[in-house]
């Protein structure tokens, strides 16, 4: 759901790239008293793995195809949303200038979209569903719904911008991101248990703040 | 670094070469969610809202050599470059932000 530059007016890119410069704000203060040097790595290769893994398109019904985004992944692992603003500010800038995947313009609505909204969906749902239904279904529900979610905004922000009239980009995007969000609750959990298992002292979820 | 955090970056590198060398050849073709969004409402396919210039050219456009975007070889070198670039990026920003408790 990268969205490239042209899709959006300048002066509403402006607008996204306020709301990013907040969310920087307060994912700086975040980072400045929790993210311990131990973790340093962590967010390192999470980077990494995201810049990997969206570069694997996946096909999905209706001639469409999707990958993995992983904005819920990074909020989970934290517990901390500010986490995959950090994240996804690195990728998509990286996708942005050096592979023209996601608009320079657009980079405001592309954090906005698959971290802040994504982070917040996926780390909420969680932590609403984790005691009553367990680590890893509430997980995959809320990478599901985050991806849903995001792809709502998305097709809610094309349609302010006037590329795409909601009535289409509503469904569509919903439609295709139902199948798109399967991919990503299924890669979630198995980064989760495969840290859960390697890597226990990584996961927030370990340090009792679950 | 500890012994086990070098582990992790290793198993990290590994799975991300992995990827990247996989997704020039298996990877779909097929057009994302919002290119299909833009499809199904009829868009062309070079559609702007509005003229926007000064936007720099992409080194590797598309994830891949400007000069020969069909050489998956190639593709496979844009990519680990990315995801190289990446990590270290990833790196620094972690450690400038980084907890100084």
């Amino acid at each position: 759901m990268h969205i490239p530059d042209g899709f959006i007016p300048i002066a509403q890119c402006l607008v996204y790239y306020v709301i990013l410069i907040v969310a920087l704000y307060f994912s700086v203060r975040w980072a400045r008293s929790n993210l311990d040097e131990k973790r340093i790595p962590l967010l390192a290769v999470l980077a990494a793995g995201i810049f990997a893994i969206m570069s694997m398109n996946m096909p999905i019904p209706f001639g469409t195809s999707g990958h993995m985004v992983g904005g819920a992944l990074v909020a989970i692992v934290f517990l901390a949303p500010e986490a995959a603003v950090l994240v996804f500010t690195v990728v998509l800038l990286i996708q942005a200038l050096i592979f023209g995947d996601g608009g320079i313009t657009a980079l405001g609505a592309n954090v906005l979209n698959m971290a802040i909204i994504g982070g917040f969906v996926g780390l909420f749902t969680f932590k609403g569903l984790n005691g009553t239904i367990g680590k890893y279904p509430a997980a995959g529900i809320g990478a599901w719904l985050a991806t849903v979610v995001a792809a709502l905004a998305c097709a809610i922000e094309m349609g302010i911008a006037g590329t795409f009239p909601m009535n289409i980009g509503i469904p569509s995007m919903v439609l295709y991101h139902i199948f798109i969000g399967i991919i990503e609750a299924v890669l979630t959990v198995i980064v989760l248990a495969a840290l859960d298992k390697f890597r226990p002292d990584l996961l927030a979820w370990n340090s009792g703040d679950a | 670094m500890e012994k086990k955090d070098m582990t992790l970056i290793g198993i990290a590198i590994v799975i991300c070469v992995i990827i990247c060398v996989l997704s020039p050849y298996i990877a779909s073709g097929d057009p994302d969610g919002l290119e299909k969004s833009a499809e199904d409402s009829g868009l062309p396919e070079d559609f702007s809202v509005e003229e926007i210039n000064g936007i720099p050219e992409a080194i590797f456009p598309d994830y891949a050599f400007a000069n020969d975007p069909d050489n998956q070889a190639l593709q496979i070198v844009a990519l680990v470059i990315g995801a190289i670039v990446t990590l270290v990026v990833g790196f620094g920003v972690a450690y400038i932000v980084k907890s100084r408790n």
